[in-house]
């Protein structure tokens, strides 16, 4: 599969999460808070998907990023920004 | 002269800087010119009737805003309460009111009698007003500040200016922060400790960069920071994404390191709370020395390990102006040559008078001792001494640390139901819990433990969080939360792992 936001942020949640979790099978919709994520490892995890997306992490406000509570609204917030890159 | 006095005495020598950096925009000023602009907000404040004494709020994220605010209160000698709109989750018209504050300036966007917006301190225009002459005696109380404690509502203490000096003076004395140096500030300003990083910097002719909890990895590696100021709790979670970074990569620790925190660190502070000592091995090795210390909000910074003196496992040695005087139950007491505060500004009946004693004295409520060279340790509150039928007391700290050096446990509390035995509540790292390594750890401890210290069972809980009520919010677990959520698993013989 080409790596995609959505794969690449999948993939970095998945790393960050307190379980064992295939980043396929992590539900979109759930919030992060959720699915075990502590602030810090919120952060950590939106730090690592700009970076790999190269999506730059200035692009959001420390609002903008509170406002990300889902997995899928991290995707469409980084995707929104991937296209105008 | 005092360093807070030399703070507030006249501007800094030109070519150090303040950064603020938050997501979004990184900005930068010369620190004479955050001078000139605390000047303009000093003479506002003057402006709207604040005398010396007056207490001042400001309820926002860090900024240039706070910083200006904080150092125009100092230079008017009014009174800085700050508090973190994470913790506080009253309004600051009641904030205003609950402290008694002349003003009170934040980010929330709310208007009400005495609360003003915090962004309009930037745009202030140069002010006719003269400013006083100001020296601050060591008694005198620039800073209310809030203890974080892990139940009940918050304490707050007027901080003493002696303590501040003194403070600051030891740490330079240890760490000789100066040109070249760029300290990394992200926890909240309206943590007295964290504001001592700015004054040092006027003070000692170095950089500071301020940013937030959120911004924090997206800029150390563009601040390129030489001391980072941290928590525990921020370097434990670190430290495992380090690691995960180093697996997935193939890069070393090393590189790691440099890849988040930049490449120029001297050397990580961290203290607040006690530290895992697999974690400060980590980061010591990987390049990063991380240096630990002791101290309370009643207390300030009273032991601190660094690059001079460092003995791991301890807190290091006890500063200058600060006597451990350790009781006869074992616990730590801190006596200060200039005491931080003699009681608490706002407390529940009875407070004041269990923390401070007469003659300066602090009663810390923790457990320690000091080696034959002064280096202090700490083994756990004294609170968590569990005294058995058989009269033998066990201090839960050792044999807890002795569990969380297993990979699948992340946090643990010791408990005992029946005074008879110990149970271990533990908060697992991983899911699926792994059952056997638990198991295997139970062992291990045990096998190194006395008889009355070795713990019968594990009982499995949920993960440990500040949401979930299980930590406090400086990561610290809340046993008496934990042993209450789990007691009915901790009494029932059918439940647990055991060894």
């Amino acid at each position: 599969m080409p790596d995609t936001i959505e794969t690449t942020a999948r993939a970095a949640l998945a790393e960050v999460l307190p379980q064992s979790l295939p980043p396929e099978a992590i539900d979109p919709d759930v919030e992060l808070d959720h699915l075990g994520l502590t602030s810090l490892n919120k952060v950590l995890f939106l730090t690592s998907v700009c970076d790999r997306t190269q999506v730059g992490l200035h692009h959001f406000t420390e609002h903008d990023l509170a406002a990300m509570r889902t997995l899928g609204q991290v995707v469409e917030a980084l995707s929104r920004h991937a296209e105008v890159r | 002269m005092s360093v807070i006095n030399r703070v507030v005495s006249g501007p800094p020598r030109p070519g150090n800087r303040l950064s603020v950096a938050r997501l979004g925009a990184a900005e930068s000023w010369d620190l004479t010119e955050v001078w000139e602009l605390s000047g303009r907000v000093a003479g506002h404040l003057l402006g709207l009737g604040v005398r010396p004494g007056d207490r001042i709020g400001i309820l926002a994220a860090n900024s240039l805003e706070w910083v200006l605010l904080d150092l125009a209160a100092l230079r008017i000698k009014a009174v800085t309460a700050g508090f973190d709109p994470g913790k506080f989750d009253a309004t600051g018209a009641e904030l205003v009111a609950r402290y008694g504050l002349a003003v009170l300036f934040t980010d929330q966007d709310e208007t009400a009698d005495r609360v003003r917006p915090i962004a309009a301190v930037r745009e202030l225009p140069p002010s006719d007003a003269v400013l006083p002459h100001v020296v601050w005696e060591p008694g005198e109380t620039p800073a209310l500040k809030f203890t974080s404690g892990s139940s009940g509502p918050a304490k707050s203490l007027l901080a003493s200016a002696g303590s501040i000096d003194s403070s600051l003076a030891a740490v330079q004395e240890m760490f000789a922060h100066g040109p070249g140096d760029d300290i990394f500030v992200f926890l909240p300003l309206s943590l007295l400790q964290q504001r001592y990083w700015v004054y040092s910097a006027l003070v000692f002719g170095h950089d500071v960069t301020i940013s937030t909890y959120e911004a924090a990895f997206a800029t150390l590696r563009t601040a390129r920071p030489t001391v980072v100021m941290g928590v525990p709790g921020f370097y434990e979670t670190t430290g495992a994404h380090l690691q995960a970074r180093a697996a997935r990569t193939g890069a070393s620790p090393a590189e790691v390191a440099i890849e988040v925190f930049g490449d120029r660190i001297r050397y990580l502070w961290t203290g607040s709370a006690p530290a895992n000592p697999a974690t400060l091995r980590y980061f010591t090795d990987a390049g990063l020395p991380i240096f630990e210390g002791y101290g309370l909000n009643e207390t300030c910074i009273v032991a601190k390990n660094h690059p001079g003196a460092h003995r791991p496992g301890s807190v290091g040695r006890v500063l200058p102006g600060k006597e451990v005087l350790i009781d006869a139950d074992g616990v730590i007491n801190v006596r200060g040559e200039r005491p931080v505060a003699t009681r608490y500004e706002h407390a529940e009946p009875g407070e004041s008078e269990a923390m401070f004693r007469p003659g300066g004295i602090v009663r810390t409520g923790d457990l320690g001792h000091l080696d034959e060279d002064g280096y202090l340790f700490v083994r756990g509150r004294a609170d968590d001494v569990i005294v058995l039928e058989n009269g033998k007391k066990i201090i839960v700290r050792p044999i807890e640390e002795r569990l969380k050096a297993c990979t699948a446990i992340e946090d643990c509390v010791v408990t005992n139901p029946s005074q008879r035995q110990l149970v271990a509540i533990v908060s697992p790292a991983v899911n699926p819990v792994d059952t056997e390594l638990i198991a295997a750890a139970l062992r291990q401890a045990n096998a190194a433990l006395d008889h009355d210290e070795q713990v019968a069972k594990v009982v499995l809980a949920d993960r440990f969080t500040v949401d979930n009520g299980l930590l406090s919010s400086q990561f610290k677990p809340r046993r008496k939360q934990i042993e209450a959520r789990y007691r009915r698993l901790v009494i029932d013989p059918e439940e647990g792992i055991r060894a």
